[in-house]
């Protein structure tokens, strides 16, 4: 025994010595990485896109613990939990059980215009006759959120067309008469959002330029009065023309209202009332407890379809999150057309004209402690700096006719891009400089030996040598910047943007528009949605999201770096 | 001249100091093998000593062997170190100094034959005077000239050079009166032919003894100087 | 320092040798003259220590040394890469052609595409065979797909690589091997017609047959251009050059004839270096 326990003894410290320890010390450590991400991943996939997922509607008697009152509910369960009796008995229920754990369930009820309340925990010890009716169905509407009930009568102009047979029974040719109006409102819906939009959206804004162009008449001191005349019937003219083609899309606006505001339903509530709903706020109807697998999978997609490509509604809770990604995307592809050239030439200065000393050294660390200070501070200084100073100057100098509204003196795209261009800049210069230093003196003495200047050399040699490395640089700028939300809130970023920044109205970029930002959603919808409970699984998808979005982005630029890589590999040996 | 040739013995690799040193040591013992030849065969012709001319007769293959594998030793130095300047001198000299020796070595057995032949002969004939003179001078030839080799002395090498003049000089007037004796009494033509080919033997070793001598000169000097003028190369070579 | 004695030997060895006469630098022009050259790192440094040489033209002068004894520094200051090193300073002349290139007027550009540059490492640029020879032109402002074809044509077969790339110069010239990289490097070299070729231990980096081929081209070169090699390899410096200079400390000891030098230098210190005595 003895000698057994020696030789396990000195093999353990053998095994300290041989090194081992460390492997198994790296390889955990990569462990938990890669689990801490997969797992991040996981959970933001798994409750996000859960969500869109139309989940069973389950419908019970149920006998309140408190009142002994029965009562019918009907809901989508949506968790399901063990609760210690004693908290319950705490909380002041009567509960007649031995048992020590309770399990409850919490119910999405939907029917906040009924109801009230979207969501309510139920003791499942109290739940009795639980079935999942086939008839059972599920709206999604314009306002209120989700109604769960069973179809009743679908109306024409208050006429009744089609009655469902009963509660337990879908009635087809009632349930396929809903479908094909909501079908038809979904296509009114769409002719008023090009008309209200695009159209309208289109004469307002050329409106406004004539309003601008009138008051830049105004406050242009030095013109004829012959030639302001003119100018002003021009406008006046103008305007006439625009107010004419106004009244007859107001016009076709306000028939597309009455055409839409047509057909309606009454439908059942859970507490067996009836209620009236206008088939214009229905946005999606199904059977969930009816439906195939593929059908719910249409379903689905349907869903995470609406909400990639749709704008948000009902204070951003429901609907899509089209305009977020979009200016996400497209606030970072500016940010990254801003910094870039500007992160490369300080880097080239810094790295192959500066003369090497004190001072350059001095730069250099400003520099890489520009990357350290807080991002909330580089949100002040862009207010300070950019929108006040900058942006006022501009307005003064050159939309003197849009004062006192202001037009870049406020929040915009451009002021957030620029910001963090600012933020990302370090990161851009030192990827930069480390790319540069790294390009053999051979190669570049090779050019200058051939008769080249310096400017030659860095122009058709040292730069595209270190393409990979501004690259790298970009990359981490681009994931930087993309996941900032702190100082977008004080230079750009609204909860709700009226347009995209992108459009066909002139000067089609809107770099002064304010934007809405994936990051800032999930901020907005998570902490200051008035229904917090039922946007919670928005939070995650939209997270799920800005986590893809940013992946993408940097995908592409490192697949683009990778090729350059490719291209200028050798000589780095 | 700054040039130190002393030894080969301060290059970085140790490993080519050992082979230079070892192919001058190897022409030493060869050099001292020939010289003790030379006198062997004078000797020999001297005192009619057959015994002493069949040792000559005898050493001579120990010298060509030795001649092949210095020889052999220097193609290998010349392949493997590449030498320059006075190591490149020092091999080249040492492979011309061997066959110079080798040829050496060729004449006193021809003059250890013909110490045979006259031995047979039995009597003194004319002409001994100027073998044993001019013998005893080219042994001495062939002794400097391989110290001068092994000292790096060029002044030692030019009296060697002075001395193949006076060599030759006494040869012509030997080669005179051998002839003159031969006229007088024709019945020793024969023997006083072998004397006159052991003579001439001799005067061919004063010129190969000569020819390291210059060896040496292109050694240390780094001139070849063959085919030059004696007081030329005194003038030049002279040291101060 | 005084003057290498180059041009009157002590002994006019081409009298006893006869047969083969060695290049007498005095027959021939010369293509760079050197006076006075010092060159200091840093203020205080002295790297090259009053040179004074006149390099030939059309032939071979190799610079040999220890490592650290000036030769690269001395071979830079011809097409004065030296330039681009901080702090340093260069006092003396260099002539190319009766021309003092370290004049102010002296555009530097113009300069080093009359003294071409081959370095120790190849170095070619990360783009196609035919760009890489084409790159000289290119920054002198030649589009002409027809002259740009023509010279490159001549300058790999110029630098006997032609019938190795023939079939691919559009393909990257990182997939070459290390001797053909270089004779790109030199190919490049010579499409912008220069009239001396600097060579920096151009076969340090390669392989014994690489370095026969370079050193084969050399020999070629040599009809057409001024050539002026630095090498480390002693043997290589015997083999290709027509002169030879020893340099040690920063000095030029010994500037000669090849042939002489290497069998007979004058200079104990140049005869304890080439006889690996040095040390």
């Amino acid at each position: 025994m003895d000698k057994l326990e020696r030789s396990t003894s000195i093999s353990f410290s053998q095994w300290l010595k041989s090194g081992e320890p460390w492997i198994w010390i790296n390889g955990a450590a990569i462990s938990i990485s890669v689990i801490a991400v997969v797992g991040l991943i996981m959970i933001l996939a798994v409750k996000g896109l859960g969500h869109f997922w139309p989940g069973e509607i389950m419908s019970a008697t149920y006998q309140d613990p408190r009142s002994g009152e029965v009562s019918r509910i009907i809901g989508q369960v949506v968790e399901k939990e063990s609760v210690p009796i004693e908290q319950l008995r705490a909380s002041g229920l009567k509960l007649e059980t031995d048992e020590e754990f309770l399990s409850r369930y919490l119910l999405k009820l939907g029917n906040r215009d009924v109801t009230g309340t979207d969501f309510a925990w139920y003791l499942q010890v109290q739940t009795n006759t639980v079935e999942y009716p086939q008839a059972a169905m599920a709206l999604e509407r314009r306002e209120w959120g989700s109604f769960y009930g069973f179809l009743h009568q679908v109306k024409q102009a208050d006429q009744v067309v089609a009655t469902a047979s009963g509660e337990e029974l879908a009635s087809d040719a009632a349930w396929q008469e809903l479908q094909t109006r909501i079908e038809r409102v979904s296509q009114l819906h769409d002719q008023i959002e090009q008309l209200e939009k695009h159209e309208i959206g289109a004469i307002n804004a050329k409106l406004e330029r004539l309003r601008l162009n009138e008051r830049g008449i105004e406050l242009d001191e030095g013109m004829s009065d012959s030639a302001v005349k003119s100018a002003r019937a021009k406008i006046e003219e103008g305007r006439a023309q625009l107010d004419q083609e106004y009244q007859v899309l107001q016009k076709q606006l306000s028939q597309l209202y009455i055409k839409v505001s047509r057909d309606s339903i009454t439908a059942v509530t859970m507490d067996g009332s009836s209620i009236e709903l206008p088939i214009a706020k229905i946005v999606r109807a199904y059977q969930p407890n009816s439906l195939s697998l593929s059908g719910k999978v249409a379903i689905y997609f349907s869903k995470l379809n609406e909400f990639l490509t749709d704008d948000p509604r009902e204070a951003n809770t429901e609907g899509g999150i089209f305009p977020a990604i979009f200016g996400t995307v497209m606030m970072v592809i500016l940010m990254a057309i801003m910094v870039t050239p500007f992160g490369v030439v300080a880097a080239v200065y810094l790295r192959e004209y500066a003369k090497q000393g004190f001072v350059t050294q001095m730069v250099r660390v400003a520099v890489n402690n520009l990357a350290g200070v807080p991002s909330i501070v580089y949100g002040v200084f862009g207010l300070g700096f950019f929108i006040y100073y900058v942006g006022g100057s501009l307005d003064q100098l050159f939309f003197q006719e849009a004062l006192p509204s202001p037009t870049f003196g406020t929040p915009g795209l451009l002021w957030a891009s620029l910001t963090l261009a600012l933020l990302t800049l370090p990161v851009v210069i030192v990827a930069t400089e480390e790319g540069l230093a790294r390009i053999p003196r051979a190669v570049r003495e090779g050019s200058l030996a051939l008769g080249a200047t310096k400017a030659e050399t860095l122009w058709r040699i040292v730069l595209p040598m270190a393409s990979p490395a501004m690259m790298t640089g970009l990359i981490l700028a681009v994931a930087r910047a993309a996941g900032e939300v702190a100082p977008l809130m004080l230079v750009g970023v609204v909860k709700l943007a009226p347009s995209l920044p992108l459009d066909g109205n002139y000067p089609f970029v809107h770099l002064d528009q304010k934007f809405m930002h994936l990051g800032f959603h999930i901020y907005d919808v998570g902490f200051q949605s008035p229904n917090v409970e039922a946007a919670r699984p928005l939070v995650y998808a939209t997270a799920f999201l800005l986590v893809v979005v940013i992946a993408m982005l940097n995908f592409a630029a490192v697949s683009v770096r990778n090729r350059l890589r490719e291209k200028y590999k050798a000589l780095e040996s | 001249m700054p040039t130190e040739l002393d030894g080969h013995t301060d290059h970085i690799s140790q490993q080519f100091n050992n082979e230079l040193n070892e192919i001058k040591t190897h022409l030493m013992e060869m050099g001292g093998l020939v010289e003790q030849q030379v006198e062997n065969a004078v000797q020999a012709i001297i005192d009619a000593d057959s015994g002493k001319a069949d040792e000559v007769l005898e050493s001579d293959h120990t010298i060509n062997s030795m001649e092949i594998s210095i020889d052999e030793e220097c193609a290998r130095i010349l392949a493997r170190r590449q030498p320059a300047a006075s190591d490149l001198r020092l091999v080249i000299s040492v492979t011309k100094a061997i066959t110079d020796l080798e040829r050496i070595g060729d004449e006193a057995t021809k003059v250890a034959h013909q110490a045979i032949a006259l031995a047979e002969d039995g009597a003194a004939p004319k002409g001994y005077v100027e073998i044993r003179h001019i013998g005893e001078q080219v042994s001495k030839m062939v002794h400097d000239s391989l110290d001068a080799f092994a000292r790096l002395d060029v002044d030692q090498a030019l009296t060697v050079v002075k001395a193949d003049k006076r060599v030759d000089a006494e040869y012509a007037t030997a080669m005179r009166a051998l002839v003159t004796f031969m006229m007088e009494d024709p019945r020793s033509i024969s023997r006083v032919l072998n004397v006159m080919w052991s003579l001439r033997s001799l005067e061919r070793i004063g010129d190969h003894s000569r020819n390291i001598a210059q060896y040496v000169i292109y050694l240390v000097k780094g001139k070849d100087v063959r085919h030059t003028g004696l007081t030329e190369m005194v003038e030049r070579f002279k040291s101060d | 320092m005084a003057k290498p004695e180059t041009k009157t030997h002590a002994i006019d060895i081409s009298a006893i040798s006869g047969d083969k006469a060695p290049v007498d630098l005095s027959n021939d022009r010369v293509s760079v003259a050197v006076e006075d050259l010092n060159l200091y790192y840093d203020q205080t440094k002295q790297a090259l220590n009053g040179i004074n040489l006149d390099i030939p033209q059309k032939r071979v002068t190799a610079f040999i040394g220890p490592s650290g004894c000036g030769k690269s520094t001395l071979l830079r200051c011809f097409n004065r890469m030296n330039d681009l090193v901080d702090g340093c300073r260069i006092e003396g002349k260099i002539s190319l052609e009766g021309r003092n290139i370290y004049e102010k007027s002296i555009d530097v550009a113009e300069l080093r595409r009359r003294i071409g540059m081959v370095f120790q490492k190849p170095n070619p640029f990360p783009k196609s065979i035919y760009e890489n020879v084409a790159f000289g032109l290119r920054i002198q402002g030649i589009k002409n797909k027809r002259v740009l074809d023509e010279v490159v044509e001549r300058s790999l077969k110029g630098a006997a690589l032609w019938d190795e790339v023939k079939d691919r110069l559009h393909e990257s010239a990182l997939g070459m091997s290390g001797g053909q990289q270089q004779r790109l490097v030199i190919a490049r070299t010579i499409a912008v017609e220069p009239e001396v070729l600097l060579l920096d231990e151009p076969a340090s980096a390669l392989d014994p047959i690489s370095t026969l081929k370079i050193e084969e081209l050399i020999y070629e070169l040599k009809s057409k251009y001024t050539i002026i090699i630095v090498t480390h390899n002693m043997q290589q410096a015997a083999r290709v050059s027509d002169y030879t200079a020893f340099m040690y400390m920063g000095e030029l000891i010994e500037y000669g004839d090849t042939n002489t030098l290497f069998t007979n230098p004058d200079k104990k210190q140049t005869e304890d270096y080439i006889t690996g005595r040095y040390g």
